[in-house]
């Protein structure tokens, strides 16, 4: 069984964090990740950068760009983490945008995220329809889980069709916003978060965006089974550095 | 075998199925159908039969109707009887000769002997699926009961042919059923909705019916341009994007938008814009040299076009605030003007860089009300502005619309935008009429930043082999300077702002930071449509330097009394490169005046 799918079965809520891979520094990457294991992170998103992410506010743009600046490609990080399977345990999952992916080849990337032990991919400007109709074949013959994001926007039917094509679970964007927008919770976040709830979908969700703290953590997984911080993670390297993962992990899960 | 196209019922869809050269265009008059016709017919070519469809109407009704109109046929759907018919066909009331079609509907068991009395009353039968309906019920009859067909009356074959049947039709056409079906009659199966045909669909059919391997150079119903286009965003903007694209052509075929729409070009940003004959230019390069003076628009470029069209449909829309990007910051004075003249708040994202370059543009977007936001990001010009706007929309999903300034960007935006730059062409064509007794030139030719001029000057030529269509795109400081704007030489397949065109970037797939010395050109990529041109090889792209066109919009401002914008004067300056013969017909898309760049100018040749 996936990774993913694995996590998603045990019986507690689901830390998950977001980080740039190339960022703070080039070689970063490996020791990220063990680290955020180690501080019981349940799910890692590596971010490939990418020139233009268009669904990122200034925090995860910037890691991006210095990232990209550091020399990260899509090569340089499927060497880094090569091996990264005997120390590691917790599922991973590659989160980045379509063009970077559409060079190397979609058959080509899946193959290698396979070989590596990654278990998904999220790919926020590849729609819905395009990934059912061109590529979930591919994505499935390697084993790969595809999370697809939903929004406050986001009908009801459209939902359910996103339920039907997805085998892992649903990013819920918190509110209608880039990444990093907004932080905390009002009443309209709370409604959604139980309108979705109430819809008994067949995968659970998790919620990301404007995840930042041990309040919002506490509140979004009321609802769901996890959730996602991003923004506030890269904001924490950039100011203390990669050594002290650990008290942010702390902050969050007290 | 000829064809009717029938249930028209939209003034631009006409034209537009016009233009694809059926025989018989049919419109309906009858009330209790959603097809039916109430508006004008606009102008369209003689050698299409106008015909009038009635369903038991009185004879006084469809003699006004044909009078009125202008009918050559008029197809009969109800129990009209024999004497009606031939009454009809003898009145001296009518002001014109008419071709009568009389219908009857189609089931096993049908009785051929009915047809009889009506031999020497009408023209042609028609034979339409038996239905709940007269007429319109969507679905085919058996073709081969036509078999026991005991008239040699020519025929219409009728009732649920879509391009699904494309090969059943040609079965029948080899079988002796067919011997007299005179003509093919499609509606609904090629619609979009009831009264709107879709033409790219119906031009598919009649290509495979006329077993024409012709390209289609428009957006298939899916979003493409060949293998390029669609709907590449994030999950954030798809409810946007979906009502955008269910509702564009909608709106833009109701006869109210269309008034307004016309009205506001017209009145008030002074269209049709002169075609004006380039008589010095001309001799220089010695060929016959046309300006489409889009310079001479309110706000100076063809980018009003777009916005007026734009601002319209965020209104249909119920939007109330209004985002745009901008290069040279022609589209952002475009969007700030349609804006105040609507009372809607106004925010213009810009490259930082753009806005050092394009200084009295930034001036005029903020008196006229709108808010420049600094694109701070990337290499801080059209690429990062439009990132920011796109990021501005996520955040704003319920109240805004984004007016994107060029043919590029997720479905339907490159298909809306040159539908609206559409009239560039539109109005060429009779221009050059007038002046030139042919409505097609040897070639148009426009500049090209993400392709909205470009797109607009060619659209209604794109399917006209005999027209050459020339895109100049921008080589900033030379193709292999690394310092360069020209997609179609150094682009590849990506995805850039919700499409897959041609993109400059690394091998990585990561985006590359044009260069341009015009603002309006510094994108490196350009719209699907101009993509899918370049790989099928009916545009041929040409690249030019910055110097060559700084040069050639001297050249121009001194020959003919012309400042153009540096974006223009990239097209100018392939008379340098490319030689036309003498008698050719070549109209240049004067995209905009050079006002706003001035300051370049003086700069450049330290005048
Ligand atoms: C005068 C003029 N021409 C051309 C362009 C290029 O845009 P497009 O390719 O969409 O026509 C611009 C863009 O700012 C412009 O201002």
């Amino acid at each position: 069984m996936n990774r993913i799918n694995q996590k998603l079965k045990e019986d507690k809520k689901l830390l998950s964090i977001y980080f740039t891979a190339g960022y703070p520094e080039i070689n970063d990457t490996v020791s990220i990740i063990q680290d955020l294991e180690k501080n019981g992170v349940d799910m890692i998103e590596i971010g490939l950068p990418f020139s233009d992410p268009l669904a990122d506010g200034p925090t995860i743009q910037d890691s991006s760009t210095a990232a990209l600046k550091n020399g990260m490609t899509t090569e340089v990080l499927f060497k880094q983490l090569e091996g990264i399977r005997e120390t590691v345990s917790i599922p991973l999952i590659i989160m980045g945008y379509f063009n970077p992916m559409f060079q190397y080849g979609i058959e080509a990337f899946c193959k290698k995220c396979q070989e590596l032990g990654i278990d998904g991919l999220i790919i926020p400007d590849l729609p819905v329809d395009v990934y059912h109709e061109k590529y979930q074949s591919i994505f499935e013959k390697y084993g790969l889980i595809n999370v697809f994001l939903i929004t406050p926007q986001t009908s009801d039917e459209r939902i359910r069709y996103i339920d039907s094509i997805s085998n892992g679970f649903i990013y819920m964007v918190s509110s209608a916003s880039t990444t990093g927008a907004k932080s905390g919770f009002g009443e309209e976040q709370t409604a959604y978060f139980e309108r979705i709830g109430n819809m008994n979908l067949n995968n659970p969700q998790v919620i990301g965006f404007g995840i930042s703290n041990n309040e919002t953590f506490t509140q979004a997984t009321k609802y769901a089974k996890g959730a996602i911080i991003g923004s506030a993670f890269v904001k924490h390297v950039t100011k203390h550095g990669i050594k002290t993962i650990d008290s942010f992990t702390k902050s969050i899960l007290n | 075998m000829k064809l009717k196209v029938c249930g028209m019922k939209y003034q631009d869809n006409i034209e537009s199925i016009a233009g694809l050269k059926p025989d018989y265009l049919g419109f309906i008059f009858y009330e209790k159908t959603p097809r039916h016709f109430n508006t004008k017919i606009p102008e369209i070519s003689d050698n299409i039969k106008k015909t009038g469809v009635f369903v038991n109407a009185e004879m006084g009704t469809i003699v006004e109707k044909v009078n009125e109109f202008k009918l050559d046929a008029v197809q009969l759907h109800g129990e009209e009887s024999p004497y009606f018919c031939s009454i009809l066909r003898s009145t001296s009331l009518l002001s014109r000769p008419i071709e009568i079609i009389k219908v009857f509907s189609v089931k096993e068991g049908f009785n051929f002997e009915v047809l009889e009395p009506y031999e020497n009353v009408c023209d042609f039968y028609l034979f339409d699926t038996k239905g709940k309906l007269p007429g319109g019920n969507g679905y085919t009859f058996d073709w081969s009961l036509l078999n026991d067909y005991p008239s040699t009356k020519p025929f219409f074959l009728s009732g649920g042919i879509g391009i699904d049947q494309i090969e059943a039709i040609k079965a029948f056409q080899k079988s002796e059923a067919s011997k007299y079906c005179y003509a093919i009659d499609v509606n609904s199966k090629f619609e979009t909705e009831p009264g709107l045909k879709n033409s790219s669909i119906l031009r598919e059919f009649i290509n495979k019916l006329h077993n024409k391997k012709t390209m289609n150079y428009n957006v298939d119903d899916k979003g493409y341009y060949g293998e390029f286009g669609g709907a590449y965003i994030p999950e954030m903007l798809y409810p946007n994007v979906e009502e955008l694209r269910q509702n564009y052509l909608k709106v833009m075929a109701e006869p109210e938008f269309q008034k307004e729409f016309d009205q506001l070009l017209k009145d008030y940003v002074g269209r049709p814009s002169p075609l004006y004959f380039a008589k010095r230019l001309s001799e220089k390069y010695n060929t016959k040299i046309y300006l489409k003076r889009e310079d001479l628009n309110h706000t100076g470029a063809h980018k009003i076009n777009n916005t007026i069209g734009q601002i319209l449909m965020a209104k249909r829309l119920g939007k109330t605030r209004i985002i745009a990007e901008t290069g040279a910051g022609q589209h952002g004075v475009a969007t700030a003007t349609v804006c105040a003249l609507m009372g809607m708040e106004c925010i213009v994202y810009m490259g930082e860089i753009d806005i050092a370059r394009q200084a009295p543009n930034v001036a005029r977007m903020k008196m006229l009300g709108a808010k420049v936001v600094p694109a701070l990001s990337g290499s801080r010009t059209l690429k990062d502005a439009t990132n920011e706007a796109i990021r501005d929309w996520i955040n704003n999903p319920v109240n805004t619309h984004y007016i994107i300034g060029s043919a590029i960007g997720p479905h339907p935006y490159p298909d809306m935008v040159t539908r609206f730059q559409a009239v560039i062409s539109e109005e060429i064509k009779w221009q050059l009429r007038e002046q030139e007794g042919r409505e097609n030139p040897d070639y148009v030719v426009a500049c090209i930043g993400g392709g909205s001029n470009a797109a607009g000057t060619y659209y209604h030529y794109l399917h006209e082999p005999d027209v050459g269509i020339i895109a100049v795109e921008a080589a900033g400081l030379g193709i292999d300077s690394g310092e360069s704007a020209a997609t179609s030489v150094l682009g590849k397949e990506g995805i850039i702002h919700g499409c897959k065109t041609l993109l400059m970037q690394t091998k990585d797939g990561q985006i590359t930071e044009p260069y341009s010395i015009s603002a309006g050109l510094d994108y490196p990529g350009v719209g699907p449509m101009h993509a899918h041109l370049s790989k099928t090889g009916r545009a041929e792209f040409l690249s030019i330097t910055d110097s060559d066109a700084m040069e050639a919009g001297l050249e121009l401002s001194k020959l003919e009394g012309i400042i153009p914008a540096i974006e223009t004067s990239h097209a100018f300056a392939i008379f340098k490169h490319k030689t036309f013969k003498p008698d050719d017909v070549v109209v240049m898309s004067l995209s905009g005046r050079g006002d706003k760049d001035l300051q370049n100018y003086i700069d450049y040749f330290k005048i």
